[in-house]
């Protein structure tokens, strides 16, 4: 086992899929709202980085892809972060009035009709055998440090930026507002402040961020396919926020990490026979579960990733 | 001068008129008192001045500015105050931050909250939202989280997130309820003297002797509609709302 190289994928993955979660986290966590469709930003700004990046398909090729705009990689971000931001706009405007679990259902419903509609539509992104060798942004320029430390470093850096922003908001009257919203939105609009805009403004903010972490993960991954944005990556970022507790950015980053942490560990063991792998893989989930559940009932962390608002409490 | 004038307004739920062609005006600076049994309407009518409901008929008017159509939070910020029956508060946020919550500060913006450039705007109004807590005597529970206070505490921190605002109304949906009689005193102080600076209030209340000795007018509501209005005393001497709360008596039926 290469521990470095262990080291350097653990640090990537878990500050792109860390800034999904601390996106999450401002809508769930600190905004009340319950999203079961993070992962379609997640999948927009992947899919809309590569239709942005790519060669136009050429006659020769299997491809049936139509888009393909060969624009530059920062190109390809900057549309990533539209991507998002227009989709947070589509499910958030006629999802403004619904409340809890209706707003669950409803954004977990987005998602999949995204999904289905990438698995469907051959002439989006060749359906299900999706794009692969995707072109690894700014790979000459980078060329003096290995590429998969420059993107986890990249990666590390963008979820510190990401943390810096959520936290300055949520230590402000911004995030007060949020969780009075999350606490009792009745109580809100009754002091004169129209919920409705900080529900919109919430989900337009944060998603573009989602959308970027998913045009990084494609620089990691070099590909993009439907199974790569099923629902589980929404699931996975929920797991990790509940077990590092919601309403806390550092706790967020703490259950991603274990999260990812556990996975790559499980990855990383050398199985002799294929059988062994397939095991494995089913016990990770369900020792995912039992630590899931674990965490609930006494949740460990409860004091350290406790959230305090130090202006108000001076 | 009639600050809100309630006109022919009308609610039903179902067969039920709930506010049936009410009116009546409470004047500028006045401490008005809103009584009738269970179900006379009072709670409703609440809702409606402060736009929860729409009413299918009639009109509110608070300074000349019609209210129905209006958004509730616009309402709100027109200047209509509101408690309800069962306290409203942020359960997780401090006290304090319960009340900084309910006024505006300009790091409700995006930009501003991640640059920071609230800061002073929010030191004045923490020292501020203490003076409001001093207010209703909440002064040592000012870093404990909402949802460990009292029923009554927790009234009281409802009726100081609404003055923090400086409203130009206040509906107060039973404010005794659950307070200490120590409390119910200081509270009726309190509100005497939000009085005497200009604030009109209005109150529903089933305390009535704790009601009768602190306003000056009552509004005497049965079965949605205003069955009789007047000073304290005529109120409590009539006839017609003694049968109205104790039903009438056998020799009438």
């Amino acid at each position: 086992m290469n521990w470095v190289q262990l080291a350097i994928t653990v640090v990537t993955v878990v500050s792109i899929l860390g800034v999904v979660t601390l996106v999450l986290n401002m809508q769930y966590g600190h905004a009340g709202l319950i999203n079961f469709g993070v992962v379609a930003y997640f999948a927009a700004g992947a899919y809309t980085y590569v239709l942005l990046t790519q060669s136009p398909p050429s006659e020769t090729s299997l491809d049936q892809y139509v888009i393909g705009l060969n624009l530059p990689p920062w190109v390809g971000f900057i549309g990533a972060a539209l991507a998002g931001l227009v989709f947070a706009a589509i499910t958030g405007w006629p999802t403004l009035r619904l409340r809890g679990e209706y707003l669950a259902l409803t954004t977990f419903a987005f998602a999949e009709v995204f999904h289905s509609f990438t698995i469907n539509e051959q002439r989006f992104a060749n359906g299900t055998r999706g794009l692969v060798g995707v072109p690894r942004p700014y790979r000459e320029e980078l060329s003096f440090l290995d590429y998969d430390l420059a993107l986890a470093l990249a990666a590390l850096l963008f979820l510190i930026i990401v943390y810096i922003i959520f936290e300055r908001m949520v230590r402000s009257p911004y995030g007060r507002a949020l969780e009075a919203m999350r606490d009792d939105e009745l109580a809100l609009i009754t002091t004169g402040k129209r919920s409705s805009r900080f529900r919109l403004e919430v989900f337009l903010f944060t998603a573009p961020f989602a959308a970027l972490a998913g045009a990084i993960y494609v620089a990691y991954t070099t590909l993009v396919i439907p199974d790569l944005f099923t629902a589980e990556v929404t699931f996975v970022v929920w797991i990790a926020l509940v077990l590092g507790g919601e309403g806390s950015n550092r706790g967020a980053l703490l259950g991603i990490t274990l999260v990812v942490l556990f996975e790559e560990l499980i990855r990383a063991i050398p199985f002799d026979t294929i059988r062994a792998a397939q095991i494995a893989a089913s016990l990770e989930v369900a020792a995912l579960g039992v630590l899931l559940i674990v965490f609930l009932r006494w949740q460990p962390f409860a004091s350290l990733t406790k959230s305090t608002r130090k202006v108000a409490r001076s | 001068m009639t600050l809100l004038e309630i006109s022919d307004v009308s609610k039903s739920f179902g067969g039920l008129k709930a506010v049936n062609r009410c009116a009546f005006g409470v004047e500028q600076g006045s401490l008005m008192g809103l009584i009738g049994p269970n179900g006379a309407g009072k709670s409703t009518l609440f809702n409606l001045i402060s736009g929860l409901y729409e009413p299918e008929s009639g009109s509110i008017r608070l300074d000349d500015e019609e209210l129905v159509g209006r958004r509730p939070a616009d309402i709100a910020s027109l200047g209509v105050g509101r408690t309800f029956q069962t306290p409203r508060s942020f359960p997780t946020l401090s006290c304090l931050e319960n009340l900084l919550a309910s006024v505006p500060s300009s790091g409700e913006q995006l930009v501003p909250s991640i640059f920071g450039t609230y800061r002073a705007e929010e030191r004045t109004a923490v020292k501020n939202a203490r003076e409001h807590l001093k207010q209703v005597g909440l002064e040592a529970r000012a870093d404990d989280r909402a949802d460990e206070l009292s029923g009554g505490e927790l009234r009281m921190l409802e009726v100081a997130r609404q003055l923090i605002r400086r409203p130009k109304i206040l509906l107060l949906d039973e404010p005794t309820a659950g307070v200490t009689p120590t409390l119910q005193t200081h509270l009726a102080e309190t509100l005497k003297g939000l009085r005497d600076r200009g604030l009109t209030i209005i109150v529903v209340e089933h305390n009535l002797a704790f009601l009768l000795n602190l306003v000056e007018h009552v509004v005497v509501m049965v079965h949605g509609s205003v069955l009789t209005q007047g000073d304290p005393d005529a109120i409590r001497s009539d006839p017609e709302v003694v049968n109205a709360y104790l039903g009438r008596r056998g020799s009438d039926a």
